[in-house]
């Protein structure tokens, strides 16, 4: 009579504070900081809308790709992964975690390094093919830490939705790039005069016929673009080679812009003396020519909305820790962690309201490792009234940039960078 | 008897603090790990291939145009990914596909695609 099994004694419990039957028993049972019974978890929904994403991330499921941790899938041909939120607590984002966004469906499995040439071609005096030995040993060593951004990252937050890839948050990532500058190898193929662009392509193809989009995919910049002097044709990232699924051998490296120039498994340089009007240039990867690069859908159906293409990232920040998963209790003092970046001369200034935006704190800034990187932030917070909190974050970038409350759309779904908001759920701690 | 109304009364204080015990048979699946791929010396550096995901399309007329035409370029998680669009979004994509990307699709085909997005895919329509 003595022994009596954990688990039946507590559904006797249980049995008789539902019922009632004891008074007492049900009084404490109402006292009970979870009153609720614990049921099974629920599965994200296959897809949001047609309201905006409310998730931090994509809703799709976590899957394993070759060379990488668990990421949430966009799609799978081509390969599109996201990363997920706690990787963003630091500086720098794990290789393994990288997101990646591919845009053709005939992607490389393996690269022969005794085969593969970077090619420098076009409008040069020396037409070059680099082996990944000769990057190494011709060339002065450079590194770069640098955010890698999707142009769509954060496309599931527009209102109306846009189709495209249905990324949250974590279409992003910051990574210590290691290379050869861009311009050293110019000055070794020596330009032509006449020389307008340059163009970039990886090994990637499609199966759309050619001429079209949907074969090759390329991306071009302006030689007279002040970004070419950053710019690193990069075979190591935090210190390894680039996984596969984001660009091995070398990928481009165009610190402060978006990802969409940043061409993995670079093999072509083509020195061109007329402008690219390729669809990756022409059409594709194109924003309004407008403060912010917003318009309307009815500016767009009327053909009023002239458009150039994509560059730098604006300014943005993001609360990571906490996420909101968990309630707070009151009194007990929470480090408010995040990050923040800008294509714009870094970042000066984040700052967190815990009243939605009505008041805003000043948080400490973490180690500058450079002004196209991750910059963390951190705020130490004492909750004290239970209740729901919304928690925002807003940056200043080093051009004086401030983020705005307002949302961006285009039809695209590019260049999000709305200030984040986050609801934190406090309770009493007695 | 007075020892099982104490351990009643002891456990009753204990279990008001908190709740604990609860499991639940699994809902969102696992994943397996993969072997470490065996590298060979040479100069080549390889990948696994690139697994693809089952991906349910929502049945009904029109699913094998998409299979013949759509997965050339793109697996159907493109369809499923998207949040339910309008039907003027969907023919336009459709459109887009041909015009922009240089889809080969026949035009009686094309019609069925677009309708069977219609069908599936709006925020009207869409169930799963």
């Amino acid at each position: 009579m003595t022994i009596v099994r954990e688990a039946s004694r507590r559904r006797f419990l249980r049995t008789l504070g539902a019922g009632g039957a004891l008074g007492l028993v049900g009084q404490w049972n109402a006292l009970n900081a979870f009153a609720q019974e614990p049921t099974a978890p629920h599965d994200l929904p296959n897809f949001t809308g047609p309201g905006a994403n409310p998730y931090w991330n994509s809703v799709g499921p976590l899957v394993t790709e070759p060379q990488k941790s668990p990421l949430i899938l966009l799609t799978d041909r081509p390969v599109q992964l996201e990363t997920p939120r706690h990787y963003f607590l630091n500086t720098f984002t794990p290789n393994d975690a990288f997101y990646v966004r591919w845009h053709l469906e005939t992607i490389p499995n393996s690269v022969d390094l005794k085969e593969w040439r970077l090619h420098v071609e076009g409008n040069v005096r020396k037409p070059l093919a680099l082996g990944l030995n000769d990057l190494v040993t011709q060339f002065k060593t450079s590194s770069i830490a640098a955010v890698n951004q999707c142009s769509g990252n954060s496309r599931s937050r527009l209102q109306p939705r846009v189709p495209g890839g249905q990324w949250g948050n974590g279409a992003m990532g910051n990574a210590l790039w290691t290379g050869v500058k861009l311009r050293e190898i110019l000055n070794a193929a020596a330009l032509k005069s006449g020389s307008l662009q340059l163009q970039f392509e990886g090994l990637d193809r499609g199966k759309g016929p050619e001429g079209f989009g949907s074969n090759r995919f390329m991306k071009s910049l302006d030689l007279t673009d002040p970004v070419l002097d950053e710019t690193l044709v990069a075979y190591s990232m935090n210190g390894e080679p680039l996984p596969m699924l984001n660009g091995f051998p070398v990928r481009l490296v165009v610190p402060g812009y978006f990802a969409t120039y940043w061409v993995k498994s670079l093999s072509w340089i083509r020195v061109l003396d007329k402008p690219d009007e390729n669809f990756w240039m022409k059409t594709a990867y194109r924003i309004p020519d407008t403060p912010g690069g917003s318009t309307t859908p009815d500016d767009v159906k009327a053909g009023k909305v002239k458009t150039v293409p994509i560059a730098k990232m604006p300014v943005r920040s993001f609360l990571i820790s906490p996420d909101g998963s968990s309630k707070l209790p009151s009194e007990v003092p929470v480090l408010l962690q995040g990050i923040a970046f800008s294509g714009y001369g870094g970042i000066a200034k984040a700052e967190v309201s815990i009243d939605d935006g009505a008041t805003w704190r000043t948080a400490r800034l973490g180690e500058d490792t450079g002004k196209f990187s991750f910059r963390t932030w951190e705020l130490s917070w004492i909750p004290q009234k239970p209740g729901k909190h919304t928690v925002a974050v807003r940056a200043t970038d080093g051009e004086g940039h401030i983020q705005k409350d307002e949302a961006v759309w285009n039809p695209g779904g590019y260049l999000w960078n709305r200030i984040e908001r986050q609801e934190i759920v406090v309770g009493p701690a007695g | 008897m007075v020892t099982a109304i104490c351990a009643f009364f002891a456990s009753a204080a204990l279990y008001a603090q908190f709740n604990a015990g609860f499991y639940a048979l699994e809902v969102s699946g696992s994943i397996r790990q993969t072997m470490p791929r065996a590298a060979g010396v040479g100069a080549s550096y390889e990948t696994a291939a690139y697994p693809l995901y089952r991906t349910e399309l929502a049945a009904g007329d029109g699913e094998q145009e998409i299979s013949s035409y759509c997965n050339t370029c793109h697996s159907p998680r493109y369809i499923t990914m998207q949040p339910p669009l309008p039907s003027d979004t969907w023919a336009a994509e459709v459109n887009k596909m041909i015009k922009a990307y240089g889809a080969s699709i026949p035009d009686d085909s094309t019609q069925k695609i677009i309708q069977y997005l219609q069908s599936h895919y709006t925020p009207e329509t869409r169930k799963k």
